[in-house]
């Protein structure tokens, strides 16, 4: 990834992650939250190549990281989805393109977000964070998944056309 | 190519782990530059949630008026005809008056306490990508608020203060799983620990081996040294199940809240409490009852007047 690039990645993060703290987080959603900048961020890591996902992965976790809300340490979601890039990024060619199978896709973007949120509870619970009931913990997973399903083929379209309208000819 | 490749991947890999572990040490330890750069963000972000909140507030709470569609056809009708009249004018109002309902009530709360506190809205909600419970509120350093303080509602307990800026703050609820407040039952006056369980349950854990539980019995704050993260006599809710198991040393409960931490519109953040005594428990008043008084209108005596009946009029034959 070129360095303007990794700039314009970190920026368009940062807007997701101030639509997501002040709007998203004030809908009320039955059953539980819905996290647009997880559903995006790993959207944008599965359509990167190897690296990319991994410094996409890094970059996304880096400005989650910010959240003031947070009780977890900073770096946190940084491994988290530094590691859930390489994981991406190795089995690539089983997520297939999103304009092929879109259904596989949406299972991978979703599965990915749970993932990252059950990787995130391990790793805190390692380090001593309480993060409630497990019933409660099972309905939020339940929840964030649900809507990520419902959600992610509403902007996928979009965030595609945008993505590729930011390549350089040299990069597409 | 492709083995050099790989290798350059897990190489990146590596790095970027390491760096995030590095992150990781350096805020476990303390060291302000990640601390200050969450303030820096928080700074950022609340004059974009103070804004959004006040333009997104009604389409926030969408979800939670679903399930009105279950109104039958004459009610929505009615309902839309009333729209119709007050719709644009009352749009605003009606969001004001229940933030001043809210407020007039906690303000109620905090001065049957004789606390002194400062008035907040509520501007942003926890976000969905961690699992802690937290609300932004518009008031910050500028208004005497600092991290460690409590927050009341209308109804009690709502939780404690986490991170200030100079215009917000972020609230810890006491919903979260992290969040423990020492508590005596105002019947017994036992002491015991209550827990967020990161839903509207809570747990409560009697420190006196011999004290008991009922369900019903009011919890109330027991207090903090210098007042600090807790002022005492804050009602925090009430015990609605008692765990009898007797592999256990001491009783526990579960309790409800009294404060509606979903509902949180305005809320009010106690900067000093009374140090001297009398320091009356704020128990919470009991509910209103309605008690309607009939007395007995005089029977209205209905006096028939006999109307005369009309009588076919002939003409007189000629």
């Amino acid at each position: 990834m070129s360095p303007v690039r990794i700039l314009s990645t970190l920026g368009f993060f940062f807007v997701l992650f101030v639509v997501q703290e002040s709007a998203v987080s004030l809908v009320h959603f039955p059953i539980s939250g819905f996290s647009l900048y997880l559903a995006i961020a790993i959207s944008l890591i599965a359509f990167e190549d190897h690296n990319g996902a991994i410094v996409t992965g890094f970059l996304a976790g880096l400005v989650l990281d910010l959240s003031p809300t947070s009780n977890a340490p900073f770096g946190q979601w940084a491994l988290i989805l530094t590691a859930l890039g390489f994981l991406f990024a190795v089995n690539r060619d089983s997520i297939s393109d999103l304009t092929s199978s879109p259904i596989t896709f949406v299972i991978f973007v979703a599965g990915g977000a749970t993932l990252s949120l059950i990787a995130y509870l391990g790793f805190g619970a390692l380090l001593g964070e309480e993060n409630g009931s497990f019933v409660h913990v099972l309905i939020v997973l339940l929840g964030n998944l649900v809507w990520t399903v419902i959600f992610t083929p509403m902007f996928l379209p979009a965030l595609e056309r945008a993505r590729e309208y930011s390549l350089t000819a040299r990069e597409r | 190519m492709a083995r050099g490749g790989g290798n350059r991947s897990r190489l990146l890999l590596v790095i970027l782990l390491v760096t995030a572990l590095f992150f990781i040490t350096l805020d476990l330890r303390g060291v302000s530059l990640t601390k200050g750069s969450r303030s820096v963000t928080q700074t950022i972000l609340s004059p974009v949630q103070r804004t959004v909140s006040t333009i997104f507030a009604p389409v926030g709470r969408f979800f939670g008026d679903v399930k009105n569609f279950g109104k039958t056809n004459a009610e929505l009708k009615q309902e839309l005809a009333q729209n119709k009249l007050l719709k644009g004018a009352l749009a605003m109002d009606a969001d004001t008056k229940g933030q001043l309902t809210q407020l007039k009530a906690v303000l109620d709360l905090a001065g049957r306490g004789n606390f002194k506190v400062v008035a907040a809205r509520v501007i942003a909600r926890g976000s969905a990508s961690s699992f802690s419970q937290t609300i932004t509120i518009d008031a910050g350093s500028s208004s005497g608020v600092h991290p460690d303080m409590t927050v009341i509602s209308q109804n009690g307990l709502v939780g404690l203060i986490k991170s200030t800026t100079s215009t917000s703050s972020i609230v810890l609820l006491m919903s979260d799983p992290s969040f423990k407040v020492g508590v005596r039952i105002a019947r017994s006056q036992s002491i015991g620990v209550l827990s967020g369980l990161g839903s509207t349950e809570y747990s409560l854990v009697l420190l006196d081996p011999a004290g008991t539980i009922k369900a019903g019995d009011t919890l109330l704050t027991n207090g903090s040294e210098g007042n600090k993260p807790f002022i005492p006599g804050v009602p925090v809710g009430a015990v609605v199940g008692v765990d009898n198991s007797a592999d256990s040393l001491t009783q526990t409960a579960t309790v409800n809240s009294y404060a509606n931490l979903n509902d949180l519109g305005v809320v009010s953040v106690v900067l000093s409490a009374p140090t001297t005594a009398p320091r009356t428990p704020l128990l919470p008043s009991p509910n209103p009852t309605v008690t309607v008084y009939v007395t007995p209108t005089p029977v209205p005596v209905i006096t028939t007047v006999p109307t005369p009946s009309p009588t076919p009029t002939s003409s007189p034959k000629k």
